[in-house]
């Protein structure tokens, strides 16, 4: 396997990563829109969350913050459902923090690895969940409870389910591309 | 599978404005509208949001999928929690206060009391002319901004240009990765998947997303390779990147500008200097409860 280098490095690879990222993001959070979860608001199933938190595994915090945080503009201008900044933030850190694990992340097959990953998706989704909910307290006034219960669980619930389900997959596909293409 | 964005040019006023322009209007005035609950501020604020919206010229028919899932999130914030259940306003608002109906109410026969009070009735109020405010600004934005402008502007606004370009490469991705995605969802189909009759609790639901999100994924990241190499050959980031998307101000986007600064300042001295940004209840609306 490729001994991995800075999880900082932004060069013209992570710009094309990066881009691939969000454009998949928005691509697959508009195509399976319908997987609507009933009595959650605006919250929608979204399997394609994986999308950014599997990119910040393989190529970085930049890279899986980029692919949240422009991916979800993205798929919301695609949506016609306008600007939301916090949320968009939110779907950023959602990417950022398996990022920050993906220096500890040599053989994406490892039971070790996909543990660490597995990990990094419950903070990630913890935190990037957590402020674009809490942003809801300055943003619409509202209160705890809707922010908990309305905001916070369906969205980190959902995330952390699509998440743990998901990211493994990604991962053992990965390594085995890895290998065929002659990159480890 | 088509995607196609919802810009298209409408000779409106909005047409005209430089996106820069109004992305520093449209961020000054969020900032300008979360710091305060006085209905003064809040009433002048979504005035000029709706002049701002009616400025997009965009129809209903054209918006209508948007302002559904603003409905949506509206009733569940204010009509069900803050109206319904009365959820504590968000601190807000403080604990007591004039019932709106004191005797209680009858509906069907049946006599009813119900703990409705005028303040917070005031702050569902409040808060629709808030988020419908910001609303009003946000919404416009993939109807009224070409596609090709994200990139320069945000560059021109001083975002690095390899962030910027990242914007700009991702919009561009989008028509190939959705035909992907919907050669890999024929082909996947061909072999007895059925991605519109997902079944089951949802570990199962999610699960069965595999088949279509894995090739797609790990295809993307194959030709991202091509891509990368191809613009390394053509010296990407060796110097400051030029747009074929060209931006220029006009007067008008300077008087935007200045107007969004005087906007943002202006709240923010009113509130924290002059101690402006409570909630309050105007006097004129209690009279509709008297008695």
């Amino acid at each position: 396997m490729e001994e991995k280098k800075s999880i900082w490095k932004f060069g013209t690879r992570e710009v094309v990563y990066a881009a691939i990222g969000a454009a998949l993001y928005a691509v697959l959070t508009y195509a399976l829109n319908f997987l609507q979860l009933p009595g959650t608001g605006n919250v929608t199933m979204r399997p394609a969350i994986v999308i950014p938190m599997f990119f910040g595994i393989a190529f970085g915090p930049i890279v899986g913050f980029i692919a949240g945080f422009v991916g979800n503009i993205l798929a919301d201008l695609l949506s016609g459902y306008g600007f939301w900044f916090w949320w968009d933030l939110g779907n950023g850190i959602v990417g950022l923090l398996p990022g920050l694990f993906s220096a500890l992340i040599v053989n994406y097959r490892a039971g070790k690895s996909i543990l660490l990953a597995e990990l990094s998706v419950i903070l990630g989704s913890g935190l990037g969940m957590g402020l674009a909910s809490v942003s809801e307290r300055w943003v619409s006034g509202a209160d705890w409870n809707t922010v908990l219960v309305a905001n916070f669980l369906p969205a980190f619930l959902t995330d952390i389910a699509n998440g743990l389900v998901l990211l493994p997959l990604l991962m053992v596909a990965f390594a085995a591309v890895i290998n065929r293409s002659g990159r480890g | 599978m088509l995607v196609a964005w919802n810009y298209h040019y409408r000779n409106s006023p909005m047409d005209h404005i430089d996106p820069r322009a109004r992305w520093i209007f449209s961020f000054a005035f969020l900032f300008a509208v979360t710091q305060t609950w006085n209905p003064q501020l809040l009433a002048g604020l979504f005035a000029i949001a709706l002049v701002w919206y009616a400025m997009g010229r965009v129809s209903w028919k054209d918006a209508r999928r948007g302002w559904l899932l603003i409905s949506f999130m509206l009733f569940s914030m204010i009509v069900v929690n803050t109206i319904i259940t009365g959820g504590g306003a968000g601190g807000v608002v403080p604990p007591g206060g004039q019932l709106v109906w004191p005797d209680g109410f009858s509906l069907f026969g049946r006599h009813l009391t119900y703990g409705l009070t005028v303040e917070r009735l005031w702050f569902a109020i409040s808060q629709l002319m808030r988020i419908l405010g910001i609303s009003l600004l946000f919404i416009l934005i993939p109807y009224t901004m070409d596609s090709r402008a994200y990139g320069a502007t945000f560059s021109k606004l001083g975002l690095p240009d390899r962030l910027a370009y990242t914007m700009e490469l991702a919009f561009r991705f989008i028509p190939s990765l959705a035909r992907n995605l919907a050669v890999t969802l024929d082909a996947q189909k061909a072999r007895g998947f059925e991605l519109e009759k997902v079944r089951g609790g949802l570990i199962k639901k999610i699960a069965r997303i595999a088949p279509l999100l894995i090739p797609l994924t790990m295809n993307a990241i194959l030709s991202s390779e091509d891509i990368a190499n191809a613009m390394d050959l053509r010296g990407f980031g060796q110097r400051k990147r030029t747009w074929l998307f060209a931006l220029q101000y006009h007067w008008w986007d300077w008087v935007l500008i200045a107007f969004s600064v005087v906007l943002l300042v202006g709240v923010t001295v009113l509130v924290h200097a002059l101690g402006m940004g409570g909630f309050a209840v105007p006097a004129w609306f209690y009279t509709f409860f008297a008695g």
